[in-house]
């Protein structure tokens, strides 16, 4: 028996498009709520500290963060042009950037890693370490998700599931990806520096 | 070389390779006027700023270690 795949016409799809884009920056804007909740809590126990961080312990090691932070946005700017790539129809220029995006992201992941084993507090030794691990780590969650997420729309891609006109997984990737570089500034900042 | 240093000069050269690849990429996106390519033009600001905050980091300026 022979199967039928609706393919939509191009307005169809550019109809669909929309809504789906609209639906995603919503799901951005929810995830923002969840990471602004968890900011104003910490930004709350901090105000209520008359010191901070608590008596004892010590700032996480700032050039190290420094570092890896470059590494996560550098991500951002090789995202950001895979789908230049993809947008131009240049399929090999998106493949690489979106392996650097892969690379820089997993380097990242690790990087944390390194700094969870030594830094000399934990998620129940003080509040600044509850704060620090949950932020971190639901951060961190969010860029783990995103690698897999990359490494999906490129076994996709290279399967031919995107071509120039219709490529919305990958929009939403990269805007994901981009998503997940701008919380890292705010928190980057919390942490490292404020 | 001091490891302090080190990373310093990393994340200063990281953070003015990635800025100015960030500002590049908001110019090319500037005349653009899909929904994408608005969101795309607050992310890349953002960036350029997440590099401002590292380049002030590495310079000393912020940050207590």
């Amino acid at each position: 028996m022979a199967t039928h795949v609706y393919v939509p016409s191009d307005a169809e799809y550019e109809e669909v498009r929309g809504q789906r884009l609209l639906g995603f920056l919503f799901f951005l804007i929810s995830d923002c709520v969840i990471f602004g909740d968890f900011i104003f809590s910490y930004l709350y126990l901090r105000n209520a500290s008359p010191v901070w961080p608590p008596p004892g312990i010590e700032r996480p090691y700032l050039y190290l963060a420094a570092v890896n932070s470059i590494v996560l946005f550098g991500s951002g700017a090789t995202m950001h042009y895979a789908m230049e790539g993809m947008r131009h129809a240049r399929l090999r220029q998106f493949v690489w950037f979106t392996v650097a995006t892969i690379v820089l992201g997993s380097m990242f992941l690790g990087g944390q890693a390194y700094e969870y084993t030594h830094l000399h507090d934990t998620w129940s030794g003080s509040t600044f370490g509850a704060s620090f691990f949950t932020l971190t780590g639901l951060h961190g969650f969010h860029v783990f998700i995103g690698v897999i997420f990359l490494i999906t729309v490129l076994i996709q891609t290279l399967r031919g599931t995107y071509t120039q006109q219709r490529h919305f997984g990958l929009t939403a990737a990269t805007l994901y990806w981009h998503f997940v570089d701008v919380i890292w500034v705010a928190l980057f900042f919390l942490f490292y520096i404020y | 070389m001091e490891l302090n240093l080190l990373l310093k000069i990393i994340a200063l050269v990281g953070a003015v390779v990635v800025g100015v690849v960030a500002l590049v990429a908001l110019r090319a996106e500037w005349k653009k006027t899909a929904l994408e390519d608005h969101v795309t033009k607050i992310m890349m600001v953002l960036l350029a700023l997440g590099c401002a905050e590292v380049i002030l980091v590495a310079f000393g300026v912020w940050g207590r270690t």
